[in-house]
């Protein structure tokens, strides 16, 4: 067998500008522009800044969570308990402000905590014990919402101060833009995490843990320290969007944020991380929430009832899943058209 | 002896790479066939195609006399081909019967219906392994809970199971302790006398000449030359395999030994390292001798932080320091080339330039993001040095071949400028070519002020470049050599002796007496 | 075999006593350890606990999410998950619904009607089970990715179609789950007779051998000439095919139908075939610990009741036992690598 050589290769180095056509990223994006094309053709009340601002409001809790997932899942793990952590959040929240009395500003504060409490505790049985994230998930996610609803009793809070639904329901600098204020969180976090994947060996350490995590450890990275910060990282933002959705609909229940884990996941997925690690973007995330958004706004315009466009996610986490297989391993005789699989 | 198998013409090509060509090969009934080459010279693919798992593009299959394809590895066991990998084959969780009859277990009506019969399993299995003269296993007990001896001999039962007429064994002894590859060649003789034709690929050499009848020799995908072993020496073997004659096998170059750059007192972690003290001083090469599970990676990986010490210290260039991770050890300057370079040294999905750069991320960062420039300049650095073949820093690492991919691992650690070099099993699974640039660079490097510490389990490459030699027996430092009084002999035996063990310093004289 | 000699029967008796150990070292076995503890535990604490309807209660109440979690040991064995049951379990329930309203409407003899309302639900299970193994199996997607799809296309689908409506009017003698047999509820007589069958199928049949060496080493499996495509897709019908049994068992429970998809049903079957002694790593486990997990699930949630602890802590506590668990398999498993 002999060794790869520059003078024998059969197809030549594939040049930049192919390279990025064929990626997933780039796929997505020109669906969602098909599809941003599609719907203001049916409706004329989608394409205008206020539906699209305002769609912005209503994803913001999904892309918080969304981000840190695409962490956990680039090393080859998962977090399904992020649904119930906002549950658990969302609960303490109400009753550390309205059964311990604390000033509403310790509460958020001892809520957030909480969240990432929620998180290292994943993380602690995942790096030390050495559980798989799946089945650790798994059982937070029974034992945070079940801890929500035992706390809750069935019971709700409300009649928080006019100060607190600023987050959720107000925009930046009052009536003076109209870009809702959990966006900036938001867009604040995308930055964020997007430049440390990127860029920094930290983001570096999280492909090679994803693609070999002995060959990585072997190498000097912290592989147990890096998945421990994911995980709680995950459960901080959990705490984080559930401090935005109960200031956007102004009442605390412990039932909060069921399902949400569906369709982060599928944001993840859509955007071209793969499943089993070691690949994916931040910039896919976010087309992917882009996507997923866009697709629940066109069914509400059309008349769809709520909770039926669980239905199109479901379909979209396939799909997305499918093509990104494709994508990976194309069948024999797309292998040459293909850059990057010589 | 008339043929039982013959490959006659065969050819198989993959995208981009011509595994075999032309390829001949028969082996006998009873007859113990070595097959040897260099890595990449398409051992594996050859018993990929005899197992069903690559059909061949050209060439015949004969079985006695009658041609044969192969549709699959199931029809290749029905013609009975059986096949054991490096990797096991086993269910951990299911019984040692049933791991034998995994597939075909006997069955039995019970009205109407076929139901798996576990009494007559049970008995067929314990019939088997008596005929291989293993009379101490219990099977009903989960072969997870076996050692890796055992669970090669259930695999063995496996074969015997389906009536293997040809067994395929692929590195065997790699993983065993030297009384199970004793055990082992017993089993493997009394295959022979079974009539079972033995198909045993090695890299270890004096295996060939102590269990095989006749060897083959395949090189760059072409068939060399079949021989048997009485009538070849390892030289001329070595010549057949590479094509040129090995002289300069083993560069040693002389180089000035300086302060002490580790020292080991009395590091303990139960069982695989008991009390063992060293050191290894700057510009030596010092080599540690054992058979495999003597301890000595494990050793080594207490030294990198991998592993935690149970007692002992550990001192570099003089100061005493508790290694907790394998970040700690770099800061430290020490590096450690793991023997398992696919798993432990590289993160083959990912480019070269990536994974040189691995260790040194730290100094590569600038305000918290990575100075991609400065990574490219490191690996075209290293990629010169070390003569790594490849088309550039950006090709990925699993497209190289074993050679290179292990100098790229050298690479990484060089990257770090270590004060002391931990390599384990340099060239295992390196072609004899990439094996002399590989002792060269560690001369070099040992010239240059290195302190490196040399774990191997191939003696000619101990004896030709360490200046002194440690030997390790079940965890324990049992011996130590100067360059100038070791030989084949005393340190051989030293590994291998019966006698009770020496417990405090290591003598500069072998324990007397043992095996030879 | 007769007990000749004293030898022969104190080997005998050794024999039973090494088998009643293992036994009792199994997770099955422990698992019958708790029920017996928490049964006179909390009996003793308060009698009511141990009154002939709560009994009846404690193995009817779960006796469906015990056949679900047969199917669903059978697919976490080979190795995969299926969090799609409890939204397969909802739309089956409708499913159930409509055929016995439609069919009953279209003037049918109420017998027909039954059976077929009992039969379709199967067959429905049976499809959505196929669906799912496709895509593990010949597509070679993940498990947890297709079932968490067909979970919300499922769930989706249901609100769409049938959005929370509430199903009465069910023929006569439909509700097949409230009646008792020889004095035992029917459906636990289905749960008892559907585990055991289901125990010696996986015990004495090839397939069902070879869902444990699918998931113990799939790798090998497909080396040793096992169909691993085609033991994956009957394992995952089978899956199917248990849902519709206990959606039918549900349907027919009580006089009317509710269309929803009962928030966190999969957990509790996951629940049960994990706490039963099915790994997640796959490979190893039974029906029977299955069984008596969902009937130990039941037992703690009354259990509450009883010792006057708000049933909202049933969620929490079953996390605990999942993690408790899955933590013992770990370590198990480490301590056996070791060797």
């Amino acid at each position: 067998m002999t060794t790869a050589n520059p003078a024998q290769s059969h197809s030549s180095e594939p040049s930049r500008l192919q390279r990025i056509l064929l990626r997933q990223e780039t796929i997505l994006f020109v669906i969602l522009v098909i599809g941003v094309l599609l719907l203001s053709m049916q409706s004329d009340k989608f394409l205008t800044i206020e539906n699209l601002l305002n769609q912005g409001r209503l994803a913001a809790e999904i892309a918080l969570i969304a981000l840190p997932m695409t962490l956990i899942i680039i090393t080859g793990g998962i977090d399904l308990s992020v649904g119930s952590i906002m549950g658990l959040v969302a609960i303490m929240l109400g009753v550390a402000w309205f059964n311990w009395g604390l000033p509403l500003e310790l509460a958020i504060v001892v809520a957030l905590l909480i969240g990432t409490a929620c998180g290292l505790f994943n993380g602690l049985f995942i790096t030390r014990v050495g559980l798989p994230p799946l089945i650790t998930t798994l059982a937070t996610l029974a034992l945070f919402r079940g801890l929500a609803e035992g706390i809750a009793q069935a019971r709700s809070v409300r009649g928080y101060p006019e100060w607190f639904y600023i987050l959720g329901q107000k925009n930046f600098l009052g009536d003076l833009t109209s870009i809702p204020n959990q966006l900036l969180i938001v867009v604040l976090s995308i930055i964020a995490i997007g430049a440390a994947l990127a860029w920094t060996p930290f983001g570096r350490s999280l492909y090679a843990i994803g693609n070999n995590e002995t060959g990585a450890r072997f190498s000097g990275l912290p592989v147990q320290r890096n998945k421990l910060i994911i995980y709680t990282l995950s459960g901080f933002m959990s705490g984080l969007a559930a401090w935005v959705y109960v200031s956007r609909v102004s009442t605390t229940r412990s039932d909060m944020g069921n399902g949400i884990e569906l369709t982060a996941i599928t944001a993840v997925v859509v955007g071209g991380t793969s499943i089993f690690g070691g690949s994916g973007t931040i910039v896919g995330t976010v087309l992917g929430l882009a996507l997923i958004q866009l697709m629940k706004n066109g069914l509400a315009l059309s008349g769809a009832k709520g909770d039926s466009t669980t239905i199109v996610v479901g379909v979209i986490l396939i799909g997305a899943v499918l093509l990104n297989q494709f994508i990976q391993n194309p069948p024999a005789r797309l292998k040459r058209l293909l850059p990057g699989q010589q | 002896m008339t043929a039982l198998l013959e490959l006659e013409g065969i050819s198989k090509q993959f995208p981009g790479v011509r595994a075999l060509e032309d390829v001949s090969f028969s082996v006998a009934a009873g007859e113990i066939h070595a097959l040897v080459g260099e890595n990449g010279a398409g051992k594996s693919t050859l018993i990929k195609v005899i197992s069903g798992v690559h059909k061949p593009d050209t060439g015949t299959i004969r079985i006695e006399g009658q041609e044969v394809t192969f549709d699959s590895p199931h029809s290749a066991q029905a013609a009975g081909m059986a096949t054991m990998y490096q990797e096991l084959s086993l269910y951990p969780e299911l019984s040692v019967a049933e791991n034998i009859f995994m597939g075909h277990a006997p069955r039995r009506e019970v009205g109407r219906i076929g139901v798996v019969d576990w009494g007559t399993m049970n008995e067929r299995a314990r019939e088997i392994l008596a005929s291989l003269n293993i009379h101490d296993m219990d099977v009903q007990r989960k072969v997870g809970t076996l050692n890796v001896g055992n669970r090669q001999r259930v695999e063995i039962a496996k074969a015997l199971s389906i009536n293997a007429r040809v067994l395929i064994m692929d590195e065997p002894t790699a993983a065993l302790t030297e009384s199970d590859v004793e055990r082992l060649f017993g089993i493997v003789r009394l295959l022979k006398e079974r009539g079972v034709a033995v198909i045993y690929i090695s890299h270890r050499l004096q295996e060939v000449f102590e269990l095989a009848d006749r060897v083959t020799v395949l090189r760059d995908g072409h068939f060399v030359g079949s021989k048997p072993v009485a009538e070849v020496s390892e030289g001329e073997l070595i010549r057949m395999m590479v094509g040129r004659t090995i002289t300069e096998l083993f560069p040693k170059l002389p180089s000035e030994v300086r302060g002490d750059v580790l020292e080991v007192r009395n590091l303990t972690r139960k069982p695989t390292t008991r009390d063992v003290s060293f050191t290894v001083r700057g510009g030596e090469i010092v080599g540690m001798a054992g058979l495999v599970g003597s301890g000595r990676s494990e050793t080594a990986q207490l030294v990198f932080g991998i592993l935690a010490p149970d007692s002992g210290e550990i001192l570099i260039e003089g100061q005493r320091v508790d290694i907790r991770s394998p970040g700690q050890a770099m800061k430290l300057g020490i590096a450690y080339v793991p023997e398992d370079r696919g798993t432990q040294g590289l993160v083959r999905e990912m480019r070269i330039r990536e994974n040189i750069s691995m260790a040194i991320l730290g100094s590569l960062t600038r305000l918290g993001v990575v100075d991609k420039s400065a990574e490219r300049r490191v690996g075209a650095d290293m990629i010169g040095q070390l003569n790594i073949i490849a088309t550039s820093g950006e090709q990925t690492v699993n497209k190289l071949s074993g050679g290179n991919q292990q100098k790229v691992v050298v690479g990484k650690w060089l990257a770090s400028k270590p004060k002391l070099l931990i390599v384990d099993e340099p060239t295992r699974g390196v072609d004899v070519g990439a094996k002399a640039e590989i002792h060269r660079l560690m001369s070099e490097l040992a010239q240059q002020g290195l302190g490196i510490l040399m774990i191997s389990s191939e003696l000619p490459e101990v004896l030709g470049m360490s200046d002194r030699i440690l030997v390790m027996r079940q965890g324990r430092l049992v011996a130590e050599f100067s360059r100038a009084e070791a030989d084949q002999h005393n340190v051989g035996s030293a590994m291998m002796s019966d006698q009770v063990v020496v417990a405090d310093t290591p003598a500069a004289t072998p324990v007397a007496g043992g095996a030879a | 075999m007769s007990a000749a000699t004293p030898a022969q029967a104190t080997s005998q008796g050794n024999r039973l006593l090494g088998t009643a150990r293992r036994m009792l070292g199994t997770q099955e076995g422990l698992l019958l350890v708790l029920l017996v503890a928490l049964f006179l535990g909390v009996g003793l604490y308060n009698n009511q606990f141990l009154a002939w309807n709560n009994v009846s209660d404690l193995f009817n109440v779960n006796a469906y999410i015990a056949v679900a979690a047969i199917g669903m040991s059978m697919v976490i064995i080979t190795g995969n998950i299926d969090i799609s049951v409890g939204a397969a379990i909802g739309v089956l329930v409708t499913l159930s619904g409509y055929v016995a309203l439609g069919l009953a409407d279209a003037g049918l003899p109420p017998i027909l009607v039954n059976v077929a309302a009992w039969v379709v639900p199967v067959l429905g299970g049976m499809l959505i089970g196929a669906i799912n193994g496709f895509f593990v199996a010949y597509l070679k997607i993940p498990a947890i990715v297709v079932t968490l799809g067909m979970f919300s296309i499922l769930k989706g689908g249901l609100i769409l179609v049938a959005g929370g409506n509430t199903l009465y009017n069910l023929p006569e003698g439909y509700s097949i789950a409230m009646e008792d047999f020889l004095g035992i509820p029917v459906p636990v007589w289905v749960m008892i007779v559907l585990t055991g069958v289901a125990f010696l199928w996986m015990r004495y049949s090839r397939t069902g051998r070879s869902q444990y060496a699918v998931g113990g080493n799939a790798e090998a499996a497909r080396l040793s000439g096992l169909d691993t495509r085609r033991i994956l897709m009957t394992t995952f019908i089978l899956s199917g095919l248990f849902a519709g049994i206990a959606s039918v068992m549900y349907a027919t429970q009580y006089q009317t139908i509710q269309a929803v998809v009962t928030p966190g049903l999969e957990l509790q079957v996951i629940t049960a075939s994990v706490v039963g002694g099915v790994s997640i790593l796959g490979g190893v486990g039974t029906v029977i610990g299955s069984t008596l997990a969902a009937i130990l699930i039941r037992f703690i949630g009354s259990a509450l009741v009883f010792v006057n602890i708000s049933p909202f802590w049933v969620k929490a506590i079953l996390g605990i036992l999942i993690l408790v668990t899955v933590l013992s398999d770990v370590v198990r498993r480490r301590r056996q690598e070791r060797q």
